[in-house]
Parts: C-alpha cells; structure tokens; sequence
C-alpha cells in the first residue's frame, strides 16, 4: 500500500483558499469581540446582587456550557436563517449562513468569555472597590475605572488562549458547507481526488498559525509576571 | 462632625458591634485603639458607610450613613479614608491616582485636579515620584500617596484604618509625621492605630474597644494616666511595656 503524495493541487488553490481563510477569520474576530463584550455583561450579572440578573446569567453560562458546540451550531444553522429572512424580508436565496454563524459562536463563546472574566474581577482586591467607593465613585464608575482594566490587564493571556481554541473551532461550521479555511480545503481535495494532501496542508496551516499566536501570548505572559513582580 | 447613636452590627448570628456611642467634634482628633478583632476596623467602616450596620445611627456633617435615601457616593467623597493596604490603584500613575476622582467624582477639570494633586504630592515629599507607577514605591511612600489622594477631595474628615499596621519600622514614622502636620492643621481626624506616641502627641481623646464595645472614651491624659477598665489596663501593659 503505497501512496502517492501530490501536492500540485494546492498552488492553484490558493486563492480560493485564502477566501476560506478570511472567513474563519471573520467568524473568529466576531466572536471574540462580541464574547468579551456581552461575557462581560454576563460576568457582572452573576456577581451582581440583584439574584434575578445572577440567575439568568448563572443559566445561560451553565446552559451553553453544558451543550456540544456542534449542536449549538447546527441549531443556529436551522433556526437563524429562516428567522432572519422572515424579520427582514429577505429573498429566500440570500445566504445568511455566515451570519446564523457568527451568532451561535458569540453567544457560544460569551459563555466562557464569561467564566473568564467572572475569576478576573473576583481577582482584584476586595480592597480596591473599597477605595474607589471610599473616594465617592458610584458602583459602575469603580467598575469601569478600577476593577474591570485591572481585571483585563490579568487575562489578557486566557482572553487569546480562548480566542486560539476558537479560532480552531471555526473549522466545524463545515457542516452548513459554509467556505471557512477547512471547509475550502475539504471541497479542492475531493474535487482533485487530493484530499489527504489538502487536509494534511491545512493541518499545518492551522498548527502554524495556533502555534505562533501561543507563543505570542507565551511572551506576553512572561512580560506581564515581569511587570507585576517589579 | 460625626455623631456615633447606639452602633450594633452582626455578621448572622456573630456579634461585631454592640451599642457603640460616640462624637468627634470639628478639628478633634481621636485614636481608636483595642485588641485585634474588638471592631475598631468595622466601627470606622462603617462612618463612611463601607460596612452597613443593623441598628441604631450614625451622622457625618448631619448627614445620616444609614438612611437608604443618602447619596452615599456624595457623602463618601467628602470623607477622606486611608487604608492599612493602601489600596493605590496600581494600573494608574501616581498622578492619574491623584486626579481620577477629582476628576471623576467632583468634575474639577483634568489640569485642576493635575494641578492640586502635584501640590498634595509635593506636601507629603513625594514630588519627584509624579510619573511613577504605585509598585515602584516602597509602602511608606504608598500611604502618603494615599494620604495626599484623600486630601485632594477637600474632605471635612479624615479616617485612618490602621494606616501603619502593614509597614516595615522604619517607614511608620514618616507616615506618621504626615498625620501629625494634618492633626496640627485642624482636620478633624478618627483613626484606628495602635500607635500610642501619636495619641500621645495629637490626640484629643483615645477611645478602647474590646469585643465590639466601646469601653472607654476618654481624654488621652485620663486614659494613658489611668485606664479605669482592667482590659484596657492590659492592653496598655502589654503595648507600652517594650
């Protein structure tokens, strides 16, 4: 059982990969934004003392986080393109696919954003409220001044390792055949018949690019315990 | 200034503080002193409004901290506080520490507030350090920046928790000399310390507490001469005997 590598497919792909590439990270850079800012919200629910605010927060993280990505997916795969097309009057043709998408990774990922950011601000001194309040800040301003850009400062690092898995994760919107990175590489393999080649090319692509960013975040880590320890 | 009515806080079932009563006039300085965990900590706290309490009343300027209807944020920002951990905001300049609330919480201009906190900085001896960051400064020189943060508010009053409780020796004294020129200016001061020299030096009156009640309130002379109760005789003993 010998078998033939033939890489010659992969060249005149480019292009249409490259396509893919833009769109994982599209989805990518959506979910990390929209994650940090509503898992943000989330986090401050939960900590909140108002129990009906914690408790839809406590549910929503625990509900998200307790379903497979996939089916949080393919539910939104279902369900959000009919429902977009039905609030806006679109044409049944448009292709919403890259939004229904890009919703079910945020909201997805808000969930651990969420958990995240929660251990952040629990990690700021208790103290530090105490000042700010003592100092006549309201509630909200010692968040947004005090805790929240301490908080950020710490989990900068667990923030991009996030975003890293994420990035990853992209790769299963395949399943609505929506063109992401994986999914072009998947359609120009089975097109040439090469599809152990694409897949094996854009492994690599993936361990490159994940690989790189860990290291980033591996220096910015060592930089900040640096800067702490000072 | 701040008039202490019949003060009880529990945690659940456990009793921090127990009917505790007091007054501190304008300009008078009062050093609250007793055995860790008699509430002296939470007595303070709780003038600010920073630890609510369950029954009777407290007011700052005629303002009561317990009615639900107080803007605690506008009471707390005339009311100066000093923390035993300093509680600088380590992600701001020593100058942004200064100015934030100003600017913030009183709506001075961001050159106004610049301007008054350089001049809190340069009364505390801290001038040349305006562009560092809190972490480069030893703890001595924290606390003044905390002290000259609090200033720049223009309180009416001043609270010190333990101000120099978390300080190596060699740094209390220039933390306090800060307090004693302030004492000497007229603020009206209440600070929890066991730094019995400087009662002895600017206090009007001590107060001792020992398991959350105020046990004696007295004039410092009355209270390092003779201490009328046996516990605070104790303390005194133990804390002036080195």
């Amino acid at each position: 059982m010998n078998y033939e590598f033939d890489w010659s497919s992969i060249p005149g792909a480019l292009p249409f990969l490259w396509e893919g590439m833009k769109i994982s990270l599209e989805i990518t850079l959506t979910a990390v934004v929209v994650g940090i800012v509503w898992g943000t919200l989330l986090a401050m629910m939960r900590l909140s003392s108002v129990k009906p605010l914690a408790w839809f927060a406590a549910g929503y993280v625990n509900l998200f986080r307790a379903i497979p990505l996939v089916m949080v997916l393919l539910w939104f795969f279902l369900i959000v393109p009919q429902l977009l097309t039905g609030t806006f009057n679109l044409s049944p043709g448009t292709d919403v696919r890259l939004t229904s998408a890009m919703i079910g990774f945020a909201l997805f990922e808000s969930a651990y954003y969420s958990e995240i950011i929660r251990a952040g601000i629990q990690s700021v001194p208790k103290g530090q409220v105490a000042a700010a309040s003592a100092l006549g800040m309201t509630y909200a301003q010692a968040m947004r001044l005090v805790v929240l850009p301490q908080a950020f400062r710490n989990m900068v690092p667990l923030l991009l390792t996030q975003a890293i898995v994420l990035f990853q994760d992209t790769s299963l919107v395949y399943m609505s055949a929506l063109a992401d990175f994986f999914g072009a590489a998947y359609k120009v393999g089975d097109r040439d018949g090469r599809l152990v080649e694409l897949l094996l090319f854009a492994g690599a692509v993936y361990f490159f690019i994940c690989f790189a960013a860990s290291q980033l975040v591996r220096r910015y880590q060592k930089k900040l315990n640096a800067h702490v320890a000072h | 200034m701040i008039s202490i009515h019949n003060v009880s806080k529990h945690y659940g079932s456990f009793q921090v503080l127990t009917d505790c009563s007091t007054e501190v006039k304008k300009g008078e300085v009062i050093v609250v002193c007793g055995p860790s965990g008699s509430g002296k900590s939470t007595l303070i706290k709780c003038v600010n409004g920073l630890e609510p309490f369950q029954s009777g009343t407290i007011s700052v300027n005629g303002i009561s901290v317990g009615d639900p209807k107080t803007n605690l944020s506008k009471l707390r920002s005339k009311v100066g506080m000093v923390f035993q951990h300093f509680e600088l905001f380590p992600h701001m300049s020593i100058t942004d520490n200064l100015s934030i609330a100003q600017v913030k919480v009183l709506g001075r201009s961001k050159d106004e507030a610049r301007d008054k906190g350089l001049k809190l900085l340069d009364r505390v001896g801290l001038k040349a350090h305006a562009e560092k960051f809190p972490g480069q400064l030893s703890g001595g020189q924290q606390q003044r920046v905390a002290i000259a943060r609090a200033l720049a508010m223009d309180p009416i009053c001043m609270l010190f928790d333990e101000p120099t409780s978390a300080l190596d020796p060699e740094m209390i004294n220039e933390v306090l000399d800060v307090m004693v020129e302030l004492a000497q200016e007229g603020m009206t001061m209440m600070c929890v310390t066991h730094e019995m020299g400087f009662a002895r030096k600017v206090a009007n009156r001590v107060i001792f507490m020992d398991q959350g009640r105020i046990v004696e309130d007295d004039t410092k002379e009355a209270f390092f001469a003779n201490p009328r109760s046996e516990r605070a005789q104790q303390f005194l003993a133990k804390i002036l005997s080195h």
